[in-house]
């Protein structure tokens, strides 16, 4: 099964609610057939530009990551689902390569010496 | 009568002696149902005349001269046909033939000889190959066992990997308890880098 990262921007809301939108989101996950490795949260931020979404206006918002593994046949349903949620400012599912080693190669090999 | 005849044909030309033109009898005006000139009627033709005693010497010095000539050239025949059949019947056809067969075997016996050597030269040859071609397909073989076997490794390391990382995967019992954790530990992927290549891993969120 191929692995996914889903970003999530949520609503600025109060620590339960969130935590009320996530389990509601993985469960949606886990409901289609998920298989949620790991779930991340990168704070409450100031988002990089206004967002308006059913109706509202946003300025921050929660970032969270969720990695997992999943069909890719359910993935149009889910950010289908995703989008009628009215606390979910915006979600992104993006591929997770497995093999981390090898063909990445950075063009700046070494620090460059004094310059 | 006799014309002197610069003849058409080139041929004749060559076949003439040096300098000397050639001398025939061509019939000039007259065909040869023309009846003769009447200057000409009474011509009697004679043959050229003949001393008679010089006639008997010749002859007799011919005579003479013609026998030793076709001795001479009978003797000479003979001894071709008799050359001839002895090579093919008789004394010498014998030494031939004893010598022909004497080459024939020896002949024979060093194409044997070549042949033998060769073979043998052949066959270790060929031995050699077969011999090559089994070690390379055993080399080929072990090289594409070694291949899957380390494949199969790699399957089976990634595939335990994979087993130790399950159980860090997230249920429905420890789903609550994950979120609370996240919310607790917020990360930062962000940094910055210089061109001395300092990473600096500290910076604010807005």
């Amino acid at each position: 099964m191929p692995r996914y990262e889903l970003t999530l921007i949520v609503k600025a809301m109060q620590r339960p609610e969130t935590a009320a939108t996530l389990k509601r989101t993985v469960e949606a996950l886990m409901e289609r057939g998920a298989v949620v490795r790991a779930l991340e949260s990168l704070g409450e931020r100031a988002l990089p530009y206004k967002i308006s979404k059913h109706n509202v206006r946003h300025t921050r918002g929660g970032y969270f990551l969720v990695d997992f593994y999943s069909s890719p046949k359910m993935l149009p349903a889910f950010l289908d689902h995703l989008k009628r949620d009215v606390d979910v400012v915006r979600s992104t599912v993006l591929r997770n390569e497995e093999k981390e080693t090898g063909s990445a190669r950075c063009c700046v090999r070494e620090p460059p010496s004094a310059k | 009568m006799f014309h002197v005849v610069r003849s058409p044909a080139p041929l004749f030309r060559l076949l003439s002696p040096r300098g000397g033109v050639l001398v025939e009898a061509v019939r000039g005006r007259k065909s040869r149902n023309d009846p003769k000139a009447k200057s000409k009627a009474d011509r009697v033709k004679l043959p050229p005349r003949i001393d008679p005693e010089e006639m008997v010497v010749l002859k007799e010095r011919y005579e003479q001269y013609d026998l030793v000539v076709r001795a001479l050239r009978a003797e000479f025949k003979q001894e071709i046909v008799r050359r001839r059949y002895e090579n093919e019947v008789g004394s010498r056809a014998e030494e031939r033939a004893k010598r022909e067969a004497e080459e024939h075997r020896a002949l024979m016996e060093w194409n044997d000889r070549e042949n033998l050597r060769l073979r043998q030269l052949r066959v270790i040859r060929i031995q050699k190959q077969v011999e090559e071609e089994a070690k390379k397909r055993a080399e080929v073989v072990s090289l594409r066992e070694e291949k899957r076997q380390s494949v199969l490794r790699e399957k089976e390391k990634e595939i335990l990997q994979l087993q130790e990382e399950v159980k860090t995967f997230i249920t429905t019992e420890n789903l609550e308890q994950r979120i609370e954790e996240a919310l607790d530990n917020p990360k930062n992927y962000n940094f910055a880098i210089d061109k001395e290549g300092r990473i600096v891993k500290r910076t604010a969120l807005p």
